[in-house]
């Protein structure tokens, strides 16, 4: 990276750290502290919710995603929208009327304590454990990129954000990732633009699409049928995405505290409303336009040298290994498909518009047959890879997007899609750790202190257990390298979750009859059941969320004819 | 269990709730002519 760059990478992150603190100011009590007052208006709400969501793995991993698997991970949000719907029918009402800190205390009101504690108690493992990795995904980038120390890459980029989240609460949480992710979104865009525009004369936009649709990228909408019927472990199709996706996004947003934490901040139910209807509109168009990066840069990569495997440090471990000898033919032998590309693509401008399709057709099929010679070498590197015992670095869909960036974005924009993923990575994260420690505080605590506390105290702690939590998820981070694509290592941690939380919501909200005994064994029973369907079958991930929910509302129907007890 | 507060430009929430599935609906039916257009 040149110094300009890290002019702009320093100036940029530097300053969302002054920001923070200078929006630090909150009313010393846990309502100051956890939820901005409740002073919020929607467009802020809106902004905190996208912010917490899209984190640096997102715009990391997203264009990747595309890039290999094409565009049809977007059909995961489908599900997104109508959430926001039954959250705002449903969820919100009940939240805003009994003034609540966390979604947990309510359990405890509906059911009792032990069902709130074991949620609370998920909630607090599943996010430490999401949030770590969270922290985990903007280091790679330096580390890969600088060659630093992946530990203390860690170390430090964790301890940056902590500043302004300890010091400001909820309120600086919020300001911060308002900035943050306009500069994100900005910055995306500008990448976007550039990737078009380095394009050879001749190809714009719409030939890019074609270039990648022949690929067999642009496959939006997936029914996920088969010859054999509809295929279970098919990862994303519509009906995955939209009923899968609804349940996943319906817990998130309804029972996760990270996001619960931030609309409860709005100053009315009707700024909490439109912040999720509002998050339910423009959150599919925006994860598009972030995958359409991807499929621009497999269209960009079809005219210029593609790296075999876009993460440099295994490729260096093979290079003084039993297996150096294997990889220099491998790499002869794509050096050989890369100067065929280069012959079959330079006709390739002068054809894509014109009227005979059948040249056109021609050589994109030749040009699909040696990306499809490309992916099975990719495949040949990752078992290398595998074989010489790397067994964490075999995925280098993380890369991709970065490794573009650094080759061949201008200077100074190469710093600012830094600060871009740094900044998406704080957004989130800082409210993660807000939310883990009002969840501590609230949940906990306060539930078992029998000692008379006073708003002075109870801010400090609340302050400590921020501190605490980001220390915490620093040490998960260093763990963390082993994931492979960071994206669906998060959302598979929280599919093993989620569904039976939003399970015992349901329940609190839709069947007054179930009481605590019933609904907290269902809970268990239920999560058991979940875990068991992840190691030993092969369903798709998304489908958990929903076999979880459904799973908790059936068996506490059933165990409550067992369970005798006086109203809760 | 419904709010008292007007929401902005329709009467009742009802119409947000109507106007979030639609865009959703146009948005598949985009996604739909894309794959078809670009496949």
């Amino acid at each position: 990276m040149r110094w300009e760059d890290w002019l702009v990478l320093i100036i940029t992150l530097a300053g969302i750290i002054a920001y923070g603190i200078y929006r630090s100011a909150s009313t010393r009590n846990l309502e100051g502290y956890f939820l901005s007052n409740r002073e919020m208006p929607w467009y802020l709400v809106l902004l905190s919710v996208m912010g917490t969501q899209a984190s640096a793995i997102t715009f990391l991993s997203a264009p990747g995603q595309a890039y290999t698997d094409g565009m049809r991970f977007v059909q995961y949000y489908l599900g997104l929208p109508m959430a926001m719907i039954v959250i705002s029918m449903g969820f919100l009402p009940i939240f805003h009327k009994l003034r609540l800190f966390t979604a947990y205390e309510f359990l405890e009101q509906r059911f009792d304590h032990k069902t709130r504690l074991f949620i609370s108690f998920i909630f607090l493992l599943s996010r430490g454990l999401s949030t770590g990795i969270s922290v985990y995904a903007p280091s790679i980038i330096l580390s890969s990129l600088l060659g630093w120390n992946i530990y203390w890459t860690i170390v430090v980029m964790g301890g940056l954000l902590i500043i302004y989240t300890v010091s400001g609460g909820a309120r600086a949480v919020a300001y911060t990732q308002q900035l943050q992710l306009i500069i994100v979104l900005g910055g995306m865009l500008v990448s976007g633009y550039t990737v078009v525009h380095m394009l050879p004369e001749g190809v714009g936009f719409r030939d890019a699409l074609e270039i990648s649709g022949s690929l067999g990228k642009m496959n939006v909408i997936t029914s996920g049928f088969t010859e054999k019927g509809f295929d279970w472990t098919d990862r994303y199709n519509i009906f995955s995405g939209i009923i899968g996706g609804f349940f996943l996004a319906l817990s998130y947003f309804g029972t996760d505290q990270s996001q619960v934490g931030r609309y409860l901040t709005a100053s009315s139910i009707r700024e909490s409303r439109m912040g999720l209807l509002m998050n339910g509109i423009v959150k599919i168009p925006m994860q598009f336009l972030i995958l359409l990066i991807g499929v621009l840069v497999l269209a960009f990569y079809q005219f210029n040298p593609s790296p075999l495997f876009f993460n440099k440090a295994p490729i260096e471990k093979l290079r003084s290994s039993a297996y150096a000898d294997s990889l220099r033919t491998l790499e002869s032998k794509h050096e050989e498909v890369i100067g065929e590309k280069r012959h079959l693509v330079a006709a390739l401008p002068g054809v894509l518009r014109s009227a005979e399709t059948g040249m056109k057709d021609s050589l994109l099929g030749q040009l699909s047959a040696l990306h499809e010679k490309e992916n099975g070498m990719r495949r040949e590197i990752r078992k290398m890879i595998l074989a010489n015992g790397a067994r964490s670095e075999d995925n280098d869909t993380n890369y991709i997007f970065l490794r573009f960036v650094v080759d061949y974005l201008p200077v100074g924009l190469v710093g600012l899609l830094i600060a871009v993923i740094f900044l998406a990575a704080w957004g989130s994260i800082a409210a993660a750790l807000n939310s883990l420690a009002s969840s501590t505080m609230i949940d906990f605590h306060k539930r078992f202190s029998a000692a008379v506390r006073n708003d002075e105290n109870d801010y400090r702690l609340s302050k400590l257990y921020t501190l605490g939590w980001g220390v915490f998820c620093i040490i998960v981070a260093q763990f963390a390298t082993g994931m492979g694509s960071l994206i669906e290592a998060v959302n598979v941690l929280g599919s093993w979750f989620y569904g039976v939380m939003l399970g015992v919501f349901l329940v609190a909200f839709y069947l007054k009859h179930i009481r605590g005994n019933a609904v907290f064994w269902a809970a268990i029973l239920g999560e058991v059941l979940v875990i068991s369907m992840y190691w030993f079958t092969s369903v798709g991930w998304l489908w958990l969320n929903a076999v979880g929910a459904i799973a908790v509302v059936l068996l506490a129907t059933i165990l409550q004819f067992f369970f005798k007890e006086s109203k809760t | 269990m419904e709010n008292p507060e007007k929401p902005p430009l329709f009467a009742t929430w009802k119409g947000w709730y109507l106007l979030v599935l639609a865009i959703l609906l146009a948005e598949i039916v985009f996604f739909y002519l894309i794959t078809k257009a670009f496949q």
